[in-house]
Formats: structure tokens, C-alpha cells, sequence
């Protein structure tokens, strides 16, 4: 089923229902609104069942984002590739009050890593949007660079990221999900 | 490298396969997302269920939603294939979402699927095959109570209205199926 990966400080592991109510109270915050929210409890709960179903029609997609000492999530981080999207992409979102630690570099970095050594991709893309200037520095600190926009129907105008090919990857990230 | 193909499955889901005289019923696979994408976004079809979705990537969300939800519970929307056509036309099966007062079975007919009796004969089996193998038995439906053609299929398949309620914000009717055990006996 759904792969656990583990790196320094987390776990990166399949999205189930135990983690709705975090999940919810991320979707109902401001912070939400670069990814279509802020979205009611109802909404959130269609949004987690999408994330799960997401892997079961695609065979990846996004984690659930825990820290290792006590599984709480943190985060949702991984590959996300709904109808529409110009190419597959790392994404990530990290819960209220787990922002500012490095968590969103750490998990993205190992869903980057599973893409190219699992599912044997060689580019993958990031969809920020221009006024996320957090995201932006995630992107950035993970060596992507900005090379185009996108337009979506839904959640606006996007700047789409490109990550370093495997091949400019020093370290490939490997011992990430070993 | 846009454009993915749709495959399937690619993580198990625990949906049955069985069939009735006229229609294979299975689990949701990613070749029915055209059939769905067009009724999603039919504004008269949908009028009762809070549609119509506005983009592509809306009903995309739902229809993974509709997968995540298996993965869940353990039951679900079942494809209900047309044998002669190898089409889509409808998709029934029980649903739970957050917020609703127990799990229901719920009906989409798309327009392929309608006026034929394809619905009664696919609920039927469902409803038998909910109640004998999910242990599901007596279950709900819940209707906008000007929905004429879904309480006409209620009410043949013999539910009866138990109250008035709403839903997400509008009126519903929540109707009672009889018992499907005994209905086989």
C-alpha cells in the first residue's frame, strides 16, 4: 500500500482519518488560502479523502507528514497531480504552529528523492503561488528554480519551480526512505 | 511528461465485483472519470446534490475523494458498467461522510444511465449485498425533497420517509429501506 519513508526528524506515512482534526483546523485557518481555502470541516474532510484516494488512482501521492518522537502531524508533503496540473509536483503544507523548524525542506526533500529513485522520474516541478513567500523559500532551498506561470482554473496564477534533475542531486537523498 | 495514463489499481481497494442481468458493478477505476467529469458538471443533474461542479479539477477532487472513501470505511460508490456498452452510466453504493447521521446509500444516474430501470435493478443488488456482507441493513437514503425522480426510486424500492432533516443546507428527506435480509428470504 501507501510507502513510509522516514528522514532525521519524521515520519512520512499515509494519511488516515485520526489526523482529520489537525488537518481540519489547518483547511479552516488563513493559512490555507494559497491552496483553496480556507475550507469548513465538511470541505477539509472531502480534501483528506481526496489526498487518499489521490494514491490509490495514481500510485503516489501525498503524505502525512509526523513527527517521529510523538506521530503527530505536522504536515501533508509529497506528489500531487490532480486533473489539470501541467506535471506531477512536490507540494507541501505544514500544520498551524509547525512552520518556521525546517519540516516542509526535510519532507519535501524525501518525497523529491522517492520520485526520482522509486517512481524513476528524472524532473519534477513545485506550484507556488506569487504570494507565498514561504513556500517560495522552501522551493528555493530545496535548489529549484522559478521558470514558468500557470494559470488554473481554480486556485489562480502559479509560479511553477523546477527541482535539480537526480543527476545534479550531490547526495541523491537515498538514505532517506532506506 | 504531462498526461499520465489513468492506471488502475494501484493500491487495492476493497470494492466487490458482481453482476446483475444488465451491468457489471465494481469499484471506481480511473477510465470512468469522463463519464463522471460530464455528469459532475450537468447543472440540471446535479442541482440536488450541490452541483454542478465548475471545473475539471473539482469533479478530479471528488472523484479521488470517492477512492479515499473506500480506503476508509471499507465501502463505497460501485461503477455500475453497462454490459452491452462497456459504459459507465451511473455510480450507486453507501457513502458516510463526515457529518451525515449514518451511512447512506446514494444513487448518480447519468444521463446514459436513466429511464431503463438500470438504477433499480443496481440498488437492489447493492442494498442485498450491503446488508449481507457490510452487515449494513435497514439503511438510509437522504433526498432533496424536490428530487422527484430519486424518491421515485425510493420509494420503489420500497423506503419510506422517516423525517425531515437537512443537509449541508438544504432540505432533505431521510427515507428507510426495508430490511434486505428479509426481503431474500
Amino acid at each position: 500500500m501507501i510507502p513510509v519513508l522516514t528522514t532525521e526528524r519524521l515520519t512520512l506515512r499515509a494519511p488516515e482519518q485520526r489526523d482529520f482534526d489537525v488537518f481540519a483546523e489547518f483547511y479552516a485557518s488563513d493559512r490555507a488560502k494559497f491552496i483553496g481555502g480556507p475550507l469548513d470541516r465538511d470541505r477539509a474532510w472531502r480534501q483528506l479523502a481526496t489526498e487518499a484516494g489521490h494514491w490509490q488512482l495514481l500510485g503516489y501521492g501525498r503524505w502525512i507528514v509526523a513527527d517521529r518522537a510523538n506521530d503527530q502531524a505536522v504536515g501533508m508533503v509529497g506528489i500531487w497531480n490532480p486533473e489539470g496540473w501541467p506535471e506531477p509536483e512536490i507540494g507541501w503544507d505544514l500544520f498551524t504552529g509547525s512552520e518556521g523548524k525546517g519540516y516542509a525542506t526535510e519532507a519535501a526533500e524525501a518525497a523529491r528523492a522517492y520520485a526520482y529513485d522509486v517512481l524513476g522520474w528524472d524532473t519534477v516541478i513545485s506550484l507556488v503561488a506569487p504570494a507565498n513567500e514561504a513556500s517560495a523559500r522552501v522551493a528555493t532551498r530545496l535548489g529549484a528554480t522559478k521558470e514558468a506561470e500557470f494559470d488554473h482554473p481554480r486556485l489562480g496564477h502559479l509560479h511553477v519551480y523546477r527541482h535539480p534533475a537526480p543527476d545534479a542531486l550531490v547526495n541523491g537523498g537515498a538514505e532517506a526512505y532506506a | 511528461m504531462t498526461a499520465l495514463p489513468r492506471m488502475m489499481p494501484a493500491h487495492d481497494i476493497p470494492a466487490p465485483r458482481f453482476e446483475t442481468e444488465r451491468l457489471i458493478l465494481r469499484g471506481p477505476e480511473g477510465r470512468d472519470f469522463d463519464a463522471v467529469c460530464a455528469f459532475m458538471k450537468d447543472a440540471e443533474r446535479t442541482k440536488y446534490i450541490g452541483g454542478p461542479a465548475e471545473t475539471d479539477f473539482d469533479v478530479w477532487g471528488g472523484f479521488c475523494r470517492a477512492i479515499g472513501h473506500w480506503i476508509w470505511n471499507g465501502y463505497g460508490f460501485l461503477t455500475l458498467e453497462e454490459k452491452a456498452t462497456g459504459q459507465a452510466v451511473g455510480r450507486i453504493g453507501m457513502l458516510n461522510h463526515v457529518g451525515w447521521p449514518e451511512p447512506e446509500l446514494g444513487w448518480h444516474m447519468f444521463a446514459s444511465g436513466e429511464g431503463r430501470g438500470l438504477a433499480y435493478e443496481a440498488a437492489l443488488a447493492i442494498r442485498a449485498y450491503t446488508a449481507r456482507d457490510l452487515g449494513l441493513d435497514r439503511v438510509i437514503s437522504q433526498i432533496h425533497p424536490d428530487n422527484a425522480r430519486s424518491r421515485a426510486l425510493a420509494e420503489r424500492l420500497g423506503a419510506v420517509v422517516e423525517r425531515e432533516t437537512e443537509l449541508l443546507g438544504e432540505p432533505c428527506l431521510i427515507y428507510r429501506h426495508p430490511s434486505a435480509l428479509e426481503a431474500t428470504i
